[in-house]
């Protein structure tokens, strides 16, 4: 099923939760809404299910509009991030309460909520309490009770932020092809950028209520339009930093206090001669080399697989990654060369990519 | 340990004793009594189980209602009024608590008001009520007036117990196909048993214990009577006190109460903090 | 077979539902949902309205009304032109009106002071200080006098304060050659009034203060120990500050719960010995309205002592509605729809 959100707005008086939000879902699409606590990626989710009535817009369903339509005739199926499992039924009641409701006959809803079971891997947990299972199967049987009206569309609200780590990585695979085999339209709400990358099609990046980019996860990543998206995709975060370019012998150079970079001809073509402009750089795409922009080691925190460096230049901190081979200490100098194609730049008023365009 | 210091430490303890003490003194002479032939202070002149004969028909002799029919009318107020006060007060509570409807914020502060309002106050203008209503001396006048009582506490009981229900729970049975009202009976109230327990003892022991309404709004101690009024009515200086089956009657009132007590200490303390009102 | 097809049976995807609805909300839609909310709070309207409002109304109606057992049936007291402010006229020139006011702010205040406000401080205080099991058990006694029916709570009163040689306290003073034995609460009822009601109220305040006590940061406690503070001054200094709040508002509900409480006092000296020794004003609107042994029912002029103390509490409560903040917990519902 598609979905298309038209306009979409939720205010609260003077609160605003969702503000003017328009995107397309396409049939069978895996679309992640990302955003910090707080940016009305909920709230949407929340008027998608109908739990909530849109203050303006509109809501499609394919070519129906739904607003006004009663949560349990969208034909959707969630899974909340409490799980919010009915405590006094077992897992049985629990699955089987949505056919319940519907007044499918007794044997069919047996047989029904059997076999989601047993593909959700609980089918012997049958008669058992919530409270007596453990933070994964109680996961389960959330989305075992979303799937057995069979929906054509899957609503998560942070399904996943309740689980420790290991199986919280375990599950999001599972999450994820379950989803593409069923090919249902899905919605994913969460607040963790690794989630939304791994297992999304499209990503919707929210701040404050107003949607900030929809696009691909590598495009959100190499091309991020604005400086938010930038900031909140990838770990660590973008460096910035406020330069002005200009263009000097052929080249074009990033500069500032203590800094001169070499910056593509691309991307100085675009951004040379605007004044100040804020430079976006990943920790990952900066290397240590023998020349470049000089700097000294603030701290060195290592992280397995890499040392995250933080160099101070001048008034500006940098952060890098760097092979923990090289052995750097606190203290020490060291040139970073900041000469990369993936470098970003950003106006620093609208806050806008100079480079990606809308 | 020095003296002095043994000394501070049993204060508290000798404080607390002493101020309970009338409570004590009274209990035991009430279980004394039931089993006395007649008292003298807190001393029995002899040992008899003849008090609790009211237990095979009539403990004031004929003319007057058997025990049972009293303890069955009492048993009814009780029960009834119970059940009515959490049906109502849920209903309400869930309503105050969960729904979204012009007038809630109005509705909620005058629940709120009527929680600090003396109620007893009322009573004359309630009197009127009930003989326009035609419910004046009968057992279900009684019990609406106790109902009505008991509303704005557990209304406001309820809500507070609503309040803490998940809106993730409540969300996902609307999304699977069940409407408000199912919601509320089929995925809401079950997880509020605890709540729906405190408000139940609480009705119930002010229902079983109630004298004041009955007193008021039924006519003597006629086939209408509760426990409470059926005692008082043998308790009066005028006529000769027969204190050993007062007293049995009086415990035999006593039994539910206390098994509230010994049992649901934990909840009854908690339930006194929001319940007390009316009286003192 | 995939997990598709599995769960979908290999049939063809379900059919969405067509609704002719999803657009706009149709009329019978928004009457079910308003209807719907209404509907949950009807039945509880109904009683606040038959039980709380009406009787108001009726009580305000009928303190202007001359109405008593005489003209009952046929005096016709909702009509304006029966209206007059008699009642209240007669109210203030009742000879025993400055008894009655006394009796009832002797009460209140004495009661409030020694009892429902400082034994339950210090009850609290008490049962915090010594060990947990004990703290509670001592608590859970306090309950007692409020959990026990007042008739045989009353009965158990009047014995311990009968006559010799059945009175308990009697039993003690008399071999002590205290008093003469006779009935000491005719002697002195007072005491008994205020222990009797004293003893129920004093457990309000003992709930309250101890849960706001145990509520105070255990920390607070410690540095004051480290500060080398006795337990007196730990009081003074953390407990009390901490607790103002509870103080306050223990103290203004009591003073109106006491003020409008008679069912102790009507069981246990129903306003004598003799001509009002102990009536007070509560007490004395219900004896005018609805005493039986009074025979002639004097339903307006009763009804206009009960107006005072209707309005008086009208008014206490909403202003501690506004002192409390208690609007302040109401929170917005977050689901939208019936």
């Amino acid at each position: 099923m598609k979905v298309k959100l038209e306009n979409l707005s939720k205010r609260w008086g003077k609160v605003v939760g969702a503000d003017h939000i328009n995107l397309d879902i396409n049939d069978g699409e895996f679309v992640a809404f990302l955003g910090p606590s707080g940016c009305g990626k909920t709230t949407t989710l929340l008027m998608v299910a109908g739990i909530y009535k849109p203050t303006e817009g509109n809501i499609w369903f394919d070519n129906q509009v739904v607003n006004y339509m009663t949560p349990k005739d969208r034909n959707i199926g969630m899974v909340f991030q409490s799980y919010a499992l009915y405590p006094h039924m077992n897992v049985f009641q629990n699955i089987s309460y949505p056919l319940k409701l519907k007044k499918v006959p007794k044997n069919d809803m047996r047989e029904r909520a059997q076999r989601v079971a047993d593909m959700m891997g609980i089918g012997h947990l049958m008669d058992r309490r919530p409270a007596q299972l453990s933070g994964g199967q109680q996961q389960r049987v959330a989305l075992g009770r979303a799937l057995v009206k069979e929906p054509q569309l899957l609503l998560f609200d942070e399904p996943l932020s309740n689980l420790d780590a290991r199986l919280r990585l375990s599950m999001r695979g599972e999450i994820k092809r379950l989803v593409i085999e069923l090919g249902i339209t899905a919605i994913y709400v969460t607040h963790d950028q690794v989630e939304a990358m791994t297992m999304a099609d499209r990503i919707a990046v929210m701040k404050e209520g107003k949607l900030q980019a929809y696009d691909p996860p590598d495009e959100l990543y190499d091309q991020p339009r604005t400086l938010f998206v930038a900031g909140f995709v990838g770990n660590p975060p973008m460096n910035f930093l406020e330069v002005e370019v200009s263009r000097k012998n052929g080249d074009y150079h990033a500069h500032r206090e203590k800094f001169d970079a070499i910056v593509p001809t691309e991307q100085g073509e675009k951004t040379a001669g605007k004044g100040n402009v804020i430079m976006g750089i990943r920790p990952e795409d900066i290397t240590i080399s023998d020349e470049g922009v000089g700097g000294e080691i603030y701290v060195v925190e290592p992280l397995g697989r890499d040392d995250l460096v933080t160099v101070q230049i001048g008034e500006a901190i940098v952060h890098v990654l760097a092979d923990p081979v090289l052995g750097l200490k606190m203290g020490q100098n060291v040139t970073l060369d900041f000469s990369t194609h993936k470098v970003q730049f950003f106006d620093p008023q609208t806050e806008k990519s100079l480079l990606w365009a809308e | 340990m020095t003296l002095r210091k043994r000394f501070g430490r049993a204060v508290p303890y000798v404080l607390l004793i002493i101020t309970v003490l009338p409570v004590i003194v009274g209990y035991f002479w009430l279980i004394l009594s039931s089993f006395s032939i007649s008292t003298e202070g807190l001393r029995s002149t002899g040992f008899t189980l003849s008090n609790w004969s009211f237990l095979r028909g009539s403990p004031f002799g004929r003319g007057y209602p058997s025990i049972w029919k009293v303890t069955l009318n009492t048993f009814v107020v009780a029960i009834g009024m119970t059940i009515a006060v959490i049906v109502v007060s849920s209903l309400a509570g869930y309503a105050l608590s969960r729904l979204n409807f012009p007038g809630r914020k109005s509705f909620l502060s005058l629940t709120l008001i009527l929680h600090a309002f003396p109620s007893v106050t009322l009573l004359i203008g309630i009197y009127f009520v009930l003989r326009t209503l035609k419910l004046y001396n009968t057992v279900l006048g009684v019990g609406l007036v106790m109902i009505g009582f008991e509303l704005p506490f557990g209304i406001w009981l309820m809500k507070g117990f609503f309040d803490n229900v998940s809106w993730d729970m409540e969300r996902a049975a609307m999304i699977d196909g069940a409407s408000r009202l199912r919601v509320w009976g089929e995925i809401i109230l079950p997880t509020i048993k605890p709540g729906i327990a405190a408000l139940a003892i609480f009705a119930f022991i002010s229902g079983w214990n109630a004298w004041l309404i009955p007193k008021t709004f039924t006519i003597g101690a006629g086939q209408q009577a509760t426990l409470s009024v059926y005692l008082e009515n043998f308790r009066g200086d005028t006529v000769a006190v027969q204190w050993g089956a007062v007293t049995a009657v009086g415990l035999f009132q006593l039994i539910p109460v206390a098994i509230f007590f010994i049992f649901t200490q934990d909840l009854l303390l908690s339930i006194y903090a929001g319940g007390a009102k009316g009286g003192t | 077979m995939s997990l598709a097809s599995r769960l979908k049976r290999g049939g063809a995807p379900p059919l969405f539902p067509t609704h002719s609805k999803g657009g706009m909300p149709s009329i019978g839609d928004r009457l079910r949902s308003r209807f719907g909310s209404y509907g949950f709070l009807a039945p509880a309207a109904v009683l606040v309205t038959l039980f709380f409002f009406i009787p108001v109304v009726i009580i305000l109606v009928l303190s202007f009304s001359d109405l008593d057992a005489a003209n009952f049936g046929t005096l016709q007291w909702w009509l304006p032109e029966n209206w007059s402010l008699d009642n209240y006229a007669k109210i203030f020139n009742n000879k025993f009106f400055p008894k009655i006011l006394g009796n009832t702010a002797f009460y209140v205040v004495s009661t409030l002071t020694l009892f429902n406000f400082s034994s339950a401080l210090i009850i609290a205080l008490l049962t915090t200080h010594v060990e947990r099991r004990t703290g509670f058990f001592f608590r859970v006694l306090w309950l007692l006098p409020r959990l026990t029916p007042s008739v045989i709570y009353i009965m158990m009163w009047q014995r311990i304060a009968a006559r010799a040689p059945h009175g308990i306290l009697n039993q003690l003073l008399v071999p002590l050659g205290i008093g003469t034995g006779g009935n000491l609460l005719q002697a002195s009822p007072w005491p008994f009034v205020i222990l009797v009601n004293g003893m129920i109220g004093a457990s309000f305040g003992m709930v309250i203060f101890t849960s706001a006590i145990e509520a105070i940061p255990r920390d607070y406690m410690m540095a004051s120990k480290v500060d080398g503070a006795s337990t007196l001054q730990t009081i003074r200094y953390v407990i009390l500050p901490a607790i103002k709040w509870p103080i306050l508002f223990v103290i203004t509900y009591q003073t109106l719960s006491l003020l409008t409480s008679f069912e102790q006092i009507m069981l246990l000296t129903d306003g004598g010995p003799g001509l009002y020794h102990t009536e007070v004003w509560a007490l004395t609107a219900y004896h005018r309205a609805l005493s039986n042994y009074f025979g002639n029912n004097q339903w307006g002029y009763g009804a206009a002592w009960a107006v005072i103390l209707v309005i008086i509490g009208v008014i206490a409560a909403s202003i501690y509605m506004r002192v409390f903040k208690f609007d302040e917990l109401v929170e917005e519902p977050k689901i939208d729809l019936l």
